[in-house]
């Protein structure tokens, strides 16, 4: 088996009484964008910290091609960074920001000019050279950022959260920017971030992190089609949590019955259940549909809402038990003016996951 | 608070809001300003007519060494202040706030105590039998009592003991306004301790160094109390000298001209320290 | 990583080492002189021979002492008045008004705070001479309202600048007049600001040394004069236990301040 690139091993950090970082296992193969997600407090950011070494684990081990970064203080890890908030240099020009790591290491100036100007085309900044940070936009100073950490071809680049200061266009743009830049120098980047959409755009594989731990390792659409676990399905995408009781499973899939009384086989489970079991259906709002296909299970709902969102409807129905649930059909499968009425919905069994109550 | 009613009034014609600086300007012009000219006016005046008051401080060798004594006390003070000083702030602007928060207290006791119990105190401990003196005497330091009051070197403890808490309360609140991130960002770039102190938090923090310090500096140049009480005779100070042409010699003439040069060179100073920190709200609000 | 407290490793020690020298040092004068004044030794020996309260003693047996702080005392509470109402009104104008010079007025109120206490000494008590106001305790006041003006209104130009006019505004859409929205509302949002103007204005009349040697006559001596006086001829332990009793009072004035700031945050 090849060595893995970076690897983070059986990671633990506590403050005090409080354990941010329970037990984080996980290898980076070299040039892969991996992005760290989960709510706050969720411990991806500490993680990230233990990387860059700003703050060492309680116990575990942080490898890079094999040898521990632990004792390896923060200025010769050789890491590139781009932070949350702005953190240029303010009283030195982007040129000087960018030129500062290179500068540290003592290169010769001819080499620091060409790979500031280098830098500097690959964000798109040439002409901002001259500039004190203060004088540049929000989403121009993480451009600088950027081309400040990849001016000492560091082989891995963090990122945490570097967008979320910025407002939702310029986030977009420099998203492209960003796999732009990935796709160009091929550099290993790990990326935090709270936001889904951000992560599922960018990433080739998400980690995503609750209370301490990794919930769950995968590409965007494992996470999203195969969640292993109702916190998964329930952070990445939108889901309607129903309540049922475990029938019978075969094959990796069950059949339920739901709080109205229907039964409903060929759910997929996550897990072994018992007969007579609480357990929780998850079924994506998109799941519904308006029709009925053989192989469809439905649903008895009143309609309390229809918006109309473009490309799809959101509706708003309530179960027979009164438990409200988000359906989005595409616009063309419903009629607006099919509102305010008692109807059923269909649902493919297939696309609905058993989780434990 | 009449300023609202009074601006009501259509026959007013003053600018808005500006009714409440009446009281204070009254006060300063009729008791601050006016007095300042008269005593600039008797500086041309007494004897006579003409500028001969300004002539012989200048000309005189005894006046320019008051005046070379104040510069070098002054200077010394300074720098004195912001070496021990920045060092403090460094720590105050990061240290846990209940430590943090001890330091202060001290810091502001020793501000708020009378000024002439903390040089009294001052008095004791540097003279020649006082405890500094025998303590480093005990462990076999010196041999003889060093001559640490009525000259310079006095002056100099006494004063830097007082500018102190001037120059690192305002710079914990420069190097707390310094984003941690920042120097963070510096280590991951490569920079070693060393060279993110001299490249970046040094240059971050030169603004409120120089403001701080120029306070220092202009406040030094002015002092009185002080420099009367642990100075020597044998090397005054502008301050102190002013005092005695017009206490003890009733030479207006003089003293107000004295007193004029030293209201000039304040004046310049504290005129560019406050482009100082004009710039540096400028650079800091970016 | 230099900012960061908890990863400076030898560097911090060394630096959290100096600053506990130079806070001993800060402290050393305060600790000694209240220590001295117990010290049964005339001549200040220390550590002393003995303890004693008989500095104590001799300081409450002289009137002039005690006269000395009452005129103090009076001198400094009517300074503070006097600051905080002109100060206030001043604030207002400077941080709300809309006129030209703005600035520059402000930096000539300010103005006596950064020249030499010996030049306005100097000139006030030749103006005071003249208008027969030298030595009283008027002369006193007027001088020291002078001099403390800066330091009221810079807390609460500070507290004014920080306080959201628009919840002024509320309050008179809601139906307050203009007045009673300021004294109302406004005026205890302020109120740190106010406390803080009153204390160092009140501190920099007591503790004013300059004007006040020119200014006192033999009828009208504030402590600093009676101190000074005293420090110029000996150095009795007498000045060791009325400065002790200074150093009380100003822990006592900390202790209320930070009291009534936590009060405020909670």
């Amino acid at each position: 088996m090849t060595q893995p690139f970076l690897s983070i091993r059986n990671l633990r950090k506590a403050f005090g009484a409080i354990t941010a970082v329970h037990d984080v296992t996980l290898d980076i193969p070299k040039g892969e964008f991996l992005t760290f997600l989960g709510p706050s407090g969720s411990g991806k950011s500490t993680t990230l910290y233990a990387i860059a070494g700003f703050q060492d684990p309680s116990s575990g081990n942080v490898e890079l091609e094999g040898k521990s970064l632990l004792a390896v203080p923060s200025h010769k890890r050789n890491i590139g960074m781009v932070f949350q908030r702005y953190t240029l240099f303010p009283h030195l020009t982007v040129a000087e920001n960018v030129a500062f790591p290179l500068r540290v290491r003592r290169r010769p100036e001819a080499e620091v000019k060409k790979k500031v100007a280098d830098m500097l085309a690959l964000v798109r900044l040439e002409s901002f050279a001259q500039r004190l940070p203060g004088a540049l936009s929000g989403g121009q100073q993480q451009r600088v950022a950027l081309a400040r950490a990849l001016a000492y071809d560091p082989p891995i680049l963090l990122m945490d959260e570097p967008l979320s200061a910025l407002d939702k266009k310029l986030r977009e743009e420099i998203q492209g920017e960003i796999r732009r830049i990935h796709r160009e120098t091929g550099v290993t980047i790990l990326y935090v971030t709270h936001d889904q959409e951000e992560a599922l755009h960018l990433s080739d594989r998400i980690a995503l992190f609750k209370d301490g731990r990794i919930e769950q390792t995968g590409s965007g659409e494992d996470l999203y089609l195969r969640p292993a676990t109702d916190f998964v399905a329930g952070f990445i995408g939108n889901s309607n949590f129903l309540a049922a009781e475990h029938l019978d499973t075969k094959d990796g899939t069950a059949t339920i019955r739901l709080a109205d009384g229907s039964v409903v086989s060929g759910v997929r489970a996550n897990g072994a259940f018992g007969k007579g079991q609480k357990t929780r259906l998850m079924i994506r709002p998109e799941a519904f549909g308006m029709e009925r296909s053989p192989t469809s299970a439905e649903l008895n709902v009143d309609i309390v809402d229809v918006a109309f969102y473009g490309e799809r409807r959101r509706i708003v129905a309530q179960t027979a038990t009164g438990q409200e649930i988000d359906i989005r059909p595409t616009s063309t499968a419903m009629q607006s003016h099919d509102s305010t009425q008692c109807r059923q919905v269909y649902f493919d069994p297939a696309a609905a996951f058993l989780f434990p109550a | 608070m009449s300023v609202e009613t009074r601006q009501s009034l259509p026959t007013f014609r003053m600018p808005a809001g500006f009714n409440g600086l009446l009281p204070a300007l009254v006060l300063i012009v009729l008791f601050f300003v006016v007095p300042v000219l008269a005593l600039l006016l008797r500086s041309v005046t007494e004897p006579e007519p003409g500028l001969q008051n300004y002539a012989t401080l200048l000309g005189d060798g005894t006046y320019a060494r008051v005046f070379f004594n104040t510069f070098l006390v002054a200077s010394v003070v300074t720098i004195v202040t912001v070496l021990v000083a920045f060092p403090v702030a460094w720590m105050l602007a990061i240290m846990p706030s209940a430590l943090a928060s001890i330091v202060f207290g001290i810091i502001i006791l020793s501000m708020w105590t009378n000024l002439l119990t903390r040089t009294y105190a001052w008095m004791v401990l540097l003279q020649r039998t006082g405890v500094i003196n025998r303590t480093l005497m005990a462990i076999g330091v010196i041999d003889q009592p060093l001559p640490l009051i009525n000259n310079l070197t006095g002056v100099t403890i006494g004063m830097v003991y007082i500018m102190l808490p001037f120059m690192i309360l305002p710079l914990v609140g420069t190097l707390r306004a310094i984003d941690p991130m920042t120097l963070r960002a510096a280590a991951l770039c490569g920079a070693s301790p060393f060279q993110a102190f001299h490249r970046i938090l040094l240059p971050l923090s030169l603004p409120g160094i120089a403001a701080g310090g120029l306070m220092v500096f202009v406040m030094s140049l002015g002092y009185f109390v002080t420099p009367a009480l642990l100075g020597g005779t044998s090397n005054m100070m502008l301050a102190e000298m002013i005092a005695q042409m017009i206490q003890s010699l009733l030479n207006w003439g003089l003293g107000s001209a004295a007193a004029f040069i030293l209201l000039v060179v304040t004046m310049a100073l504290y005129a560019l320290q406050l482009r100082l920190v004009g710039a540096r709200r400028m650079s800091g609000g970016a | 990583m230099l900012l960061d407290y908890d990863r400076m490793g030898w560097l911090k020690i060394a630096l959290l080492g100096f600053t506990a020298l130079v806070a001993g040092f800060l402290l050393l004068p305060v600790v000694f002189i209240v220590l001295l004044s117990f010290g049964s030794s005339r001549w200040l020996a220390f550590p002393p021979p003995g303890w004693t309260l008989k500095w104590y003693q001799e300081l409450f047996a002289d009137p002039a002492w005690l006269d000395a702080a009452l005129t103090s005392a009076r001198i400094a509470t009517m300074t503070a008045i006097l600051s905080v109402v002109i100060g206030l009104l001043a604030s207002f104008a400077l941080v709300r008004g809309r006129f030209a010079g703005r600035e520059i007025l402000r930096g000539l109120l300010l103005t006596p705070m950064v020249l030499p206490v010996v030049v306005f000494a100097i000139a006030i008590y030749a103006f005071f001479l003249r208008l027969g106001l030298g030595g009283t305790t008027i002369g006193f006041v007027v001088a020291h309202t002078v001099l403390a003006l800066p330091f009221a209104i810079i807390p609460i130009a500070t507290a004014l600048e920080g306080f959201d006019k628009s919840i002024e505004d509320a309050a008179i859409v809601c139906g307050a007049s203009p007045l009673e929205a300021r004294l109302r509302i406004t005026l205890p949002s302020i109120r740190i600001g106010i406390f803080s103007a009153a204390i160092f204005s009140f501190l920099a009349s007591w503790d004013e040394v300059v004007v006040a040697i020119f200014m006192a006559s033999p009828s009208l001596q504030t402590l600093p004069v009676k101190i000074w006086g005293s420090l110029r001829s000996d150095l009795s332990p007498v000045i060791a236990a009325a400065s002790s009793l200074l150093v009380g009072l100003t822990l006592a004035l900390m202790v209320v301040t930070a009291l009534l700031q936590r009060k405020v945050r909670t």
